[in-house]
C-alpha cells in the first residue's frame, strides 16, 4: 500500500491493523488519517484496530484525533477500535474528562480483532 | 552482575541534616566554638570521674523497676556501661561536626529500636547532668569557672537531646508510613475471580484519595490480568453520595479505555433510591443487586456461564 505517512497500515484477513509508535502531531497525524481512509478504500475493509500500546502520553489533541479518524472510519463503512492504551493514559484522559465515548476499546490486539470478527458474524456492518 | 550495593543512607541524610542546619542549630543552641574548646579543656576531668558517672548514673536508672526492663541482664548493662563511658568522653572531645550529629542521631535511634520512650531519655539525661554539676562544683575550684563548664555542657546536651528527639521522631514516621502504604495496599483487593474476570469488593468510606489509588490499581490490574471485566461489589460502602457516584463514574470511563467492563454489584435500595434522587446517570456501567448475578453477567461476558449440574 502507498504511504503518505510513516505509520504502517497492514491488512489482517478483511480487517485493517495500524500500530502508533510516534507522537501523532500536526503533518504526522493529517498524513496518517488520509493513509487509513486511503486503505479503507482500497481494501474495502470492515474494520480498523489502532493499536496505541507505544504511546506513554496521549494529551487530549491526540485522543480527539483517535476518536476523528474511528468517525472517519465509520463513515467509510469501518469499525475501529482502540487497543492497547496504558493504564496512566486512561487514568488522565479520564481525569481531564475526556474519556472518548465515541469509540470502541479493547485490551490488545488479539482482543480488538477477535471482536472484529465476531461483529461479522453478527453480520453488522 | 558488577553493580555495588548502595551504602546505606546515613541518619543525617534522612532527615536531611547538613551543614547549614548543623550552623542553625548549634546557633540556637548558643553552641559556640569557645564553648567546645572549653568542653575540651574538661578532658582530664571526664577521664578522672568517667566510671563513677557512669556507675552513678546507672544506680539511678536501675533503681527505677520500669527504667530497669530496658535491662534484663548483667551482660546489656555491662555493654551499655561501656557505651555510656565512650558517649561521655565524646562531650568532651572538643569536636561538634557533621558525623559527631550521625553519631548522636544513632544514639537517637538505638533507643527508639528497643522502644524506650523519650520520658526515660530526658529523664536519664536530667540524672546525667545532676551528677556532672556535682563534680564540676566539687573540682573545680572558680565558682565562675565552674559556672561557666556547666553551661557549655548544657548547651552540648541540650543539642544531643534535640538531635535524639528528632531520631524518635523520623523513626515514627517511618513505622506510620509503612502502616499507611500497608492500609492502602489493603483498601484496594482486586481478587480474581475467574480468567478474565476481577472482583473489587470495597469496604469503608471512599474519599478522592482512595478513589484515585482505586482507579491505578483497577487499571493496572485490568492491563495485567487481560480482564475483560471486573466486578466493583459496593456492599460495603457505607455512604454513596454525588462525589463517590462520580468516582466509580470515572473508573467505569477509564477501565472501559483499556478494554475492559465494569461491572458494579452490592446496590442496595437505599443506594438506589439516593443515586436516582441525586440524578446521577450510571446508565454506562452494569448494574445489578447481588455480587452472584455479577459474577454470571461477566462470566457472560466471557462466554461462559454457570451451569447445574446432575444430582
Amino acid at each position: 500500500m502507498s504511504q503518505r505517512g510513516n505509520i504502517p497500515i497492514l491488512r489482517v484477513g478483511s480487517n485493517l491493523l495500524t500500530t502508533i509508535h510516534i507522537d501523532l502531531h500536526d503533518t504526522i497525524a493529517e498524513a496518517f488519517q488520509e493513509d487509513v481512509l486511503v486503505a479503507i478504500k482500497n481494501t474495502g475493509a470492515k474494520g480498523l484496530v489502532i493499536d496505541i500500546t507505544g504511546l506513554e502520553e496521549v494529551d487530549t489533541y491526540v485522543a480527539r484525533i483517535l476518536a476523528d479518524t474511528g468517525r472517519m472510519a465509520a463513515l467509510m463503512g469501518a469499525h475501529t477500535i482502540l487497543v492497547g492504551m496504558r493504564a496512566e493514559v486512561a487514568a488522565t484522559l479520564v481525569r481531564m474528562g475526556f474519556a472518548m465515548d465515541t469509540v470502541e476499546t479493547a485490551l490488545d490486539v488479539d482482543d480488538g480483532l477477535a471482536m472484529l470478527q465476531a461483529r461479522k458474524a453478527l453480520g453488522r456492518k | 552482575m558488577n553493580r555495588a550495593v548502595p551504602a546505606p543512607r546515613s541518619l543525617s541524610e534522612t532527615l536531611k541534616f547538613d551543614a547549614r542546619e548543623l550552623n542553625s542549630r548549634r546557633t540556637f543552641f548558643q553552641l559556640s566554638d569557645d564553648d567546645l574548646a572549653r568542653l575540651k579543656g574538661l578532658r582530664p576531668f571526664a577521664e578522672r570521674h568517667m566510671d563513677d558517672v557512669v556507675e552513678d548514673f546507672y544506680r539511678l536508672i536501675l533503681s527505677h523497676p520500669e527504667a530497669r526492663r530496658f535491662f534484663p541482664d548483667d551482660e546489656t548493662i555491662r555493654r551499655v556501661k561501656r557505651l555510656q563511658r565512650d558517649y561521655f568522653l565524646q562531650l568532651f572531645d572538643g569536636v561538634c561536626d557533621l558525623a559527631y550529629v550521625e553519631n548522636r542521631l544513632r544514639v537517637g535511634a538505638a533507643h527508639e529500636r528497643i522502644g524506650m520512650a523519650p520520658r526515660w531519655y530526658i529523664g536519664a539525661y536530667r540524672h546525667y547532668l545532676a551528677i556532672l554539676l556535682d563534680r564540676i562544683t566539687a573540682d573545680v575550684p572558680d565558682p565562675a569557672e565552674a559556672r561557666a563548664s556547666y553551661q557549655s555542657m548544657l548547651r552540648l546536651v541540650g543539642f544531643d537531646m534535640s538531635l535524639a528527639i528528632d531520631a524518635y521522631i523520623a523513626a515514627n514516621l517511618d513505622t506510620l508510613g509503612r502502616h499507611q502504604a500497608a492500609i492502602r495496599e489493603l483498601s484496594t483487593p482486586v481478587i480474581k475471580v475467574h480468567d478474565h474476570i476481577l472482583l473489587l469488593p470495597l469496604v469503608g468510606a471512599i474519599d478522592s484519595e482512595r478513589a484515585q489509588q482505586i482507579m491505578e490499581a483497577v487499571l493496572l490490574r485490568v492491563i495485567g490480568e487481560k480482564a475483560r471485566a471486573i466486578i466493583i461489589d459496593i456492599a460495603g460502602v457505607p455512604v454513596v453520595d454525588t462525589r463517590v457516584a462520580d468516582h466509580l463514574l470515572k473508573t467505569t470511563a477509564a477501565v472501559r479505555l483499556v478494554g475492559g467492563k465494569v461491572i458494579l454489584t452490592g446496590i442496595s435500595a437505599q443506594v438506589a433510591r439516593t443515586i436516582v434522587q441525586l440524578g446521577v446517570d450510571i446508565s454506562t456501567m452494569y448494574t445489578v443487586a447481588e455480587l452472584s448475578e455479577g459474577i454470571e453477567l461477566a462470566l457472560g461476558l466471557v462466554g461462559k456461564q454457570i451451569s447445574t449440574g446432575a444430582t
